[in-house]
């Protein structure tokens, strides 16, 4: 049995036939191809595939396609518009990145991070990136990476593609 | 550093960009037409006699296009170290998670749901759970012809330990234990594998060794080396563990058979329950020393835990016999190890390969006899640290060294003799040397080297093909700073090939440490082999001698007259057109001065430059909760030269805290051979907020071998992290951990006994 839903993702509005229990990050990646958005464990515990929905970040793993209908939903390709998000940079210029596989879902829930609080301490950006794990790089970098973004953003106000972001 | 332009500048990731906007194509997002997607079917039985097998269910559901069981494969056995693996598993299952069927569908539900149509009818039988009990004279056997269930043994013996140890002022003598871990990765392991119309296949494969990987599968499939292509996108991580899997080949054989591409993808709880962990060991350790703190021997016996089948653990437990040796001015060591089958998951290579283990064990029992000796530990390892240009027990020829730099410098950072001084209650200082190698001729015995192609076309755009792998340590971005500091021209000029068996050199891959300098050394002879064919032709169009041509800033021009120049583009323009259109082609190679240990006494120079380096932990430790804190790292490093200060940092910071997670958090609970825990949910690695503030110091003692002087650091930047923290936490509480992970559970009934002992 398929179900109908209209979801728009990076501000493309996509009307699909799907299975009800085909979770948001098999439709981004397989039925959208958008394979930016990456998959870790299944569970909700690493991070790696989360997006923003309605402006919030979420383990895509978790949500059923079905939970989106209405929705609108950001991934790592619907940020920055074109040009690169201050986010996007920071964590290749800080050196933020080594496998990079969980680098979307970290710059995901760092953008929804920054949208909510534009200069965040140190300590709230570890909470805020608490459930997205990174194996590599020990998270030094990674804060430091968010936190050279926060700065630029906060000093310039940076569209960053996606109707509703 | 000044002399450099490209080399030990802290640059970003030549890929860093592509993989920030998620545009990086990593094995798991790879699709190819009418590809299908496998799943296997894993024993849920760690020892188990299978009597039938019925996949009929399974091969009428719609969707699936192709069901294998062994004797759809070539039913031979293979291993990269012993022949020991089939597969799929043929009449008994030997842990939990082994490989018994598989299926291929047009998606992964459809996949999943075949799997649970099918019926294996499983005898469990006795399995043996832990090496110890294994090797027990009535212990189950795991492989019927592996008696005792050794896998392999090792010795090796220098000068007369017993004597040594009987005139020792004293000796520590201790049982260690360190646990299997996970190298949790964050893109599971898998493969794409699709064959052609003349039976060619080709494996895209996340791993760290392409070239040997091609052999072991060569045999496996039955087919011969030439006739498999392994191509290496980018993958998530490995840590030592993306090297032979039998998820790769089960992709293989189910392309063969449905004759379309398979993409096989471990989901995270496969990859726990049948990835190639940490092996764990149980260590027993002497240490003996003079009344001068001077060391006089050591005598170990440790017996490591190989799971079900081989994969490296004898070349691990033989690392963890005697590596550590060449930490100091031993002479007289003896070390026995054995490595034990048991119904377990196969255990594997994990950063510090059997190094990591033996300096934990190493650097606690030092700092018990600092404490025994009343001497402060940096001063007992100032005494015995081995220097530049000294050779080894082993006869480890040392380059540079910098080890007492070292522990100099990350003493004055953690401001060490303040705090040992001034102790508060449950808040300790420790600290823990290392050394490690940057490659290790024992490893693959055809030979040691490294090599690189550099392709220079009419437009000037530079390729540079390699056979190592970067698993996202930055390996392509060294290679390329290497390359380009010798070429005169920046690293957005270069591009750096995916690494091909069809294309690339055969390079022996990324472990032991061996990227940087061995790889480098390869690259760095292409490279200088290319700017000798540039300058010959810049020679030419400037009508001066081509050794006096220099190559800057993407540039060729006759020494001192940087004013009269020759553009890169333009010199690699005549270059190819002079020869009619070709691109210039530079091969080069590098073969460092090792040596093949000896068969009996394994005496020789294994690596081409030995790294070093010491660690100081501070912690805390709640007295009510048994909570440990740890509250500030220094991590320094004698990485010879930094090609990339940032990337050499961000190796040593994620190195810290996979050690950290293994010192305190990270634990595979297996009861009778159930792997308990096999998911993020309720096997924790460390997240942000367990995370000191790390400070990473590079000492750069620039090894005459290295390229550019430089040595490895992947390995070296965890090994000592665990000593570090336990010794702390000894400081802190008077607690000795003598066994890993030390939760605060643990730590807790251990602050219960020794308040009872007192």
């Amino acid at each position: 049995m398929k179900t109908r839903i209209s979801v728009t993702v990076n501000g493309e509005k996509h009307d699909l036939e799907i299975k009800p229990n085909r979770t948001l990050s098999d439709l981004i990646r397989i039925d959208l191809g958008l394979t930016g958005t990456k998959k870790g464990c299944g569970q909700g515990k690493c991070g790696t595939c989360t997006v923003l929905l309605d402006g919030k970040p979420v383990n895509s793993c978790l949500i059923l396609a079905p939970q989106v209908n209405g929705k609108s939903v950001v991934t790592i390709e619907g940020l920055g518009n074109g040009e690169r998000h201050p986010l996007q940079r920071a964590f290749a210029e800080k050196g933020a990145i080594q496998c990079g596989f969980c680098t979307p879902g970290m710059i995901m829930t760092a953008k929804a991070l920054l949208d909510q609080n534009p200069h965040p301490t140190e300590m709230q950006i570890k909470e805020a990136i608490g459930g997205n794990l990174c194996r590599c790089t020990g998270y030094t970098k990674i804060v430091d990476a968010i936190d050279a973004a926060a700065n630029i953003v906060s000093d310039s106000t940076v569209e960053t593609g996606g109707r509703d972001v | 550093m000044s002399e450099f332009r490209v080399v030990g500048k802290s640059l970003p990731q030549i890929d860093a960009l592509q993989k920030a906007i998620g545009e990086t194509t990593y094995v798991s997002d790879i699709v190819l037409p009418k590809m299908l997607y496998g799943r296997i079917l894993r024993s849920p039985y760690p020892h188990a006699r299978i009597r039938n097998i019925d996949v009929s269910r399974a091969e009428t559901l719609p969707g699936v296009k192709c069901v294998i069981t062994y004797a759809d494969t070539p039913g031979v056995k293979f291993g990269p170290r012993s022949e020991d693996w089939t597969i799929l598993a043929d009449t008994k299952a030997i842990f939990e998670g082994d490989e018994i069927v598989a299926v291929a569908a047009v998606d992964e539900d459809v996949a999943e749901e075949a799997l649970e149509l099918i019926t294996v009818d499983y005898e469990p039988i006795p399995g043996v759970f832990d090496p110890l009990d294994a090797m027990a004279p009535d212990a189950p056997l795991v492989h019927d012809d592996k008696p005792g269930n050794i896998a392999a043994e090792f010795s090796i013996q220098a000068g007369d330990v017993d004597d040594a140890l009987k005139r020792s002022h004293f000796v520590h003598e201790a049982r260690y234990f360190t646990n299997q871990v996970y190298q949790a990765y964050l893109e599971p392991m898998g493969a794409v594998a699709q064959t052609d119309a003349s039976g060619r296949l080709t494996l895209w494969v996340g791993t760290q060794i392409p070239n040997m990987m091609r052999m072991s599968y060569a045999k496996a499939l039955s087919m011969a080396p030439e006739d498999i292509r392994v191509i290496v996108p980018d993958y998530g991580g490995a840590f030592g563990a993306k090297m032979e899997n039998n998820s790769h080949l089960v992709a293989a054989v189910l392309a063969k058979k449905s004759g379309r591409p398979v993409k096989v993808i471990n989901p995270r709880q496969d990859d726990f329950i049948a990835g190639n962990p940490r092996v764990p060991m149980y260590i027993d350790m002497k240490v003996g020393v003079d009344s001068e703190g001077i060391l006089t021997g050591k005598d170990v016996k440790i017996v490591g835990g190989n799971g079900a089948r081989t994969v490296y653990g004898p070349a691990i437990v033989s690392t963890a016999c005697y590596r550590v040796d060449s930490l100091y001015r031993f002479k007289h060591v003896r070390a026995k190890g054995y490595t034990v089958y048991t119904n377990t998951i196969p255990t594997g290579c994990f950063r510090g390969f059997g190094n990591s283990q033996s300096t934990f064990a190493l650097e606690s029992s030092l700092d018990a006899i600092a404490e025994e000796l009343n001497i402060d530990p940096i001063d007992l390892r100032m005494k015995n640290a081995i220097g530049p240009n000294e050779v080894s027990v082993h006869g480890w020829k040392i380059g540079s060294n910098g080890l007492r730099e070292c522990m100099t410098k990350a003493a004055e950072t953690a401001q060490w003799s303040d705090k040992r001084s001034q102790k508060k209650p449950f808040r300790g200082i420790g600290l823990a040397c290392c050394n490690h190698v940057s490659g290790n001729r024992a490893f693959a015995r055809e030979f040691d080297g490294g090599s690189g192609i550099i392709r220079v076309g009419r437009d000037g755009r530079v390729t540079l093909y390699h056979g190592e792998s970067d698993m996202g340590q930055g390996q392509k971005t060294a290679f390329a700073q290497i390359a380009a500091e010798k070429l005169g021209i920046s690293l957005e000029q270069i591009d750096v090939a995916v690494v091909d068996t069809d294309v690339s050199p055969f390079g022996l891959g990324s472990f032991a440490t061996r990227g940087t300098t061995i790889g480098g050394n390869g690259v760095l002879s292409a490279a200088t082999e290319a700017f000798r064919q540039l300058a010959g032709v810049a020679a030419d169009m400037l009508e001066a001698s081509e050794d006096d041509i220099v190559a800057a800033d993407g540039k060729f021009f006759v020494k001192g007259s940087p004013e009269k120049y020759i553009p890169f583009k333009e010199v690699a323009n005549q270059a190819s057109t002079s020869r009619g259109g070709a691109p210039l082609i530079a091969v080069g190679s590098y073969i460092p001065p090792t040596q093949l240990p000896d068969p009996v006494t394994k005496y020789g120079n294994i690596s081409p430059a030995y790294p070093f380096g010491c660690h100081i932990a501070e912690v805390e430790v709640d007295p009510e909760t048994g909570e440990i804190t740890v509250v500030n790292f220094v991590a320094a490093h004698d990485v010879g030269r930094a090609i990339n200060p940032m990337a050499t940092e961000g190796q040593i910071e994620g190195g810290v805290v996979q050690g950290l997670g293994w010192t305190l958090m990270e634990k595979m609970v297996v009861e009778n051979g159930h792997l308990v825990n096999p998911s993020f949910l309720d096997y924790e690695i460390p997240g942000p907020l367990d995370v000191p503030k790390i400070t990473p110091l590079l000492i750069e003692s620039i090894e005459p071998e290295g390229p550019y002087g430089a040595k490895g650091i992947g390995e070296p930047a965890l090994n000592p992290s665990m000593a570090a923290i336990t010794n702390a936490l000894y400081n802190a509480t008077g607690v000795r951990i003598l066994a890993l992970p030390v939760t605060a559970e643990k730590m807790l009934s251990e602050l219960h006994k020794l308040r009872a002992d007192k």
